[in-house]
């Protein structure tokens, strides 16, 4: 899609490139100043690109065919060298998947993640949408609330963490909060099936905003005709919302969506620093236990091995969100 | 936003005045329900952090205690004397400092230079580039993590800043926002550089960089945000106590203490406070900064 712009100004260019030979020759002084110059451009070009060239060159393309490769290796860092086994990283864990996934770590990791993505992304995908069309109707205040909203988006995930272990304390503020409605808390964070959940209401907390942003950008740019022949038209409320603004936003709602679905399949760092993965691994993630598997377990090519897994599952959701929300594209 | 309202606002006035005096009413009624939603929204998303900072000054009786009491009692500033008076705390803040800095800064320079080459300039192998570019964008980051790590073990950078910052130095989004950016600037701009004998480099940073600032504000925020934050990398890529980052060092801290909250919120505070005021500086180049991804082609 951007891709196309980019060329447009190649038109341009040659036109006054054209214009800068025909000058050349009427000069004769150089006699390939086309070449000449074109190679010199070149070289510039590369002189300017040399530095983003090395990192995407080397920690980006190298890295991910790296990775590919290493996941048909067993890779021990120090004690064997590398040995090539073709698919067996993927049999190993496709066994599992087939005998008794609730004993493997890495399959149990995955239907953790599907639950914690499917729970994330659709509670911080409605509270974005929810804060931005309340903000839309303010006439004063909107800036205020703005801002504020933004600031749990701009903790990082490990102070969130800190904030949130001591808020999920069994005898912390929510359990107070909880006991003020007579309802006594579990203790969040070491109940098997409370985990999951309390990182799922942290995670919404601190993302919302920052997709609430890419809301209140797409309901500035909504045409207002449609808008207001929906109003004449006698149409209440709920009716603009739910016909014409929430479908006007598809596009919109289906960036959310997947930008959310990417950075929730990778949840690492609170789970990491709250949990690790427990108890009894109700909160491990497929990037906790890779990280496991490399650097506890010395299984280089088993984590690379789950690190394509885990990329082809993301690559594989997000292609079906695209076809199923943002129908559009399609047509 | 008013404008809008401004306009809409005559019309009714001359179709229905009976009418529109019953919808403002109505009006009223929803603009309460608005504004009470929006209270509990705001109190639930500025509420831990107020919180946590005003916690950060009770003793650790009175940070544990049940039920909870709002503001401290006594205020004591030993919580943040104590944190800084371990070994590496400062350390932690210095390498965090060198990461984020370092990255935002050669982030800035290494993706304009490649933006301005991308956008300006007509090269065999441009498009391809710039479609790699797209492309790489795509790839999920955590999928690298373990041959990032293999990579920089082989270049011996593991445990140094180059481990931290050479991967972050040039950054495909960066590149990407510089020639959504670069591209919208008239072409004459250069033209008129080059007649009077400027090369391509004083072009670059005489003409289109000045003309670039909100591009170049932009890329610096978020990459000393996201390296500022930064924990999983750090996380692969250090490995003694005084490389540490502030976030990988606050993890190791949270081992140490592990029940004085009072200790790790006075902690946590040094991560978040230096981003608020940043935050508060440059505020809408921050939100605009989000919205860098959805920029259109």
């Amino acid at each position: 899609m951007a891709a196309q712009p980019a060329k447009a100004p190649v038109a341009s260019t040659s036109s006054v490139q054209k214009v800068e030979r025909k000058r050349f020759r009427h000069d004769g002084a150089t006699p390939h100043p086309r070449t000449h110059r074109q190679r010199s451009e070149t070289l510039t070009a590369y002189l300017f690109l040399t530095p983003y060239l090395f990192v995407l060159i080397v920690f980006f393309a190298l890295v991910s065919f790296y990775g590919v490769g290493m996941s048909l290796f067993t890779v021990d860092l120090g004690f064997t060298p590398p040995q090539f086994v073709g698919f067996h990283n993927y049999e190993v864990l496709f066994t599992q998947l087939f005998t008794d996934p609730s004993l493997s770590p890495f399959w149990i990791s995955i239907v953790n993640i599907i639950k914690f993505t499917v729970i994330v992304v659709i509670g911080q995908t409605i509270l974005a949408l929810v804060l931005a069309m309340l903000l839309q109707t303010l006439v004063r205040g909107k800036g205020v609330f703005r801002t504020s909203f933004y600031i749990p988006a701009l903790t990082s995930s490990v102070a969130t963490a800190l904030i949130f272990l001591w808020l999920y304390n069994p005898d912390g503020l929510i359990n107070y909060l909880l006991s003020l409605i007579h309802i006594s808390g579990p203790d969040w964070l070491n109940d098997p099936f409370w985990a999951l959940p309390s990182l799922m209401l942290m995670n919404i907390w601190s993302t919302a905003a920052s997709f609430m942003i890419y809301f209140l950008a797409a309901l500035q740019d909504l045409p207002r005709e449609i808008l207001e022949a929906a109003e004449v038209d006698g149409a209440n409320r709920f009716q603009i919302l739910w016909r014409v603004t929430v479908p006007l936003l598809r596009p919109t709602i289906f960036l959310v969506v997947a930008l959310g679905t990417i950075g929730a399949f990778q949840m690492f760092d609170q789970a990491k620093f709250m949990t690790d993965g427990g108890p009894i691994n109700s909160t491990l993630t497929p990037m906790l236990e890779i990280y496991d598997a490399a650097f506890n377990d010395s299984r280089f090519g088993s984590a690379a091995a789950m690190s394509v897994i885990l990329f082809i599952i993301i690559f594989i959701v997000t292609l079906l969100q695209r076809r199923f929300i943002d129908t559009s594209i399609q047509e | 936003m008013a404008q809008a309202h401004l306009s809409t606002n005559p019309e009714a006035q001359k179709l229905a005045p009976a009418s529109r005096r019953h919808r403002e009413q109505r009006l009223n009624w929803w603009q309460i329900i608005v504004y009470l939603f929006l209270g509990i929204f705001l109190v639930s998303s500025l509420g831990p952090l107020v919180f946590t900072l005003i916690s950060s000054f009770k003793t650790m009786q009175n940070v544990l205690a049940f039920p909870p009491s709002l503001f401290p009692n006594p205020w004591i500033w030993s919580n943040y004397t104590d944190v800084l008076s371990n070994a590496y705390f400062l350390r932690w803040i210095l390498n965090a400092l060198i990461y984020a800095g370092g990255a935002a800064v050669l982030n800035v320079i290494f993706s304009a230079m490649a933006g301005y080459a991308l956008s300006r300039m007509h090269f065999p192998g441009r498009g391809m580039i710039f479609t790699v570019t797209l492309g790489v964008m795509m790839i999920p980051l955590a999928i690298t993590l373990i041959p990032k790590f293999l990579v920089a073990n082989t270049l011996h950078i593991n445990n140094t800043y180059f481990a931290l910052i050479l991967p972050a130095m040039a950054q495909p989004f960066s590149v990407f926002v510089m020639v959504q950016f670069m591209k919208t600037l008239p072409r004459e701009l250069e033209e008129s550089a080059r007649i009077d004998g400027a090369s391509r480099l004083r072009t670059f940073y005489q003409v289109i960089l000045p003309l670039v600032k909100p591009a170049l504000t932009v890329v610096a925020i978020l990459t000393f945000q996201g390296a500022w934050n930064d924990f999983q990398w750090p996380l692969v890529a250090l490995g003694t106590q005084d490389m540490y980052t502030l976030p990988l060092g606050l993890f190791f801290f949270k081992s140490a203490h592990y029940t004085q909250y009072n200790l790790l919120l006075a902690g946590s505070m040094f991560n978040v406070i230096p981003m608020l005021i940043l935050f508060f500086i440059f505020q809408r180049y921050f939100m605009g900064g989000a919205l860098g991804s959805a920029v259109k082609g």
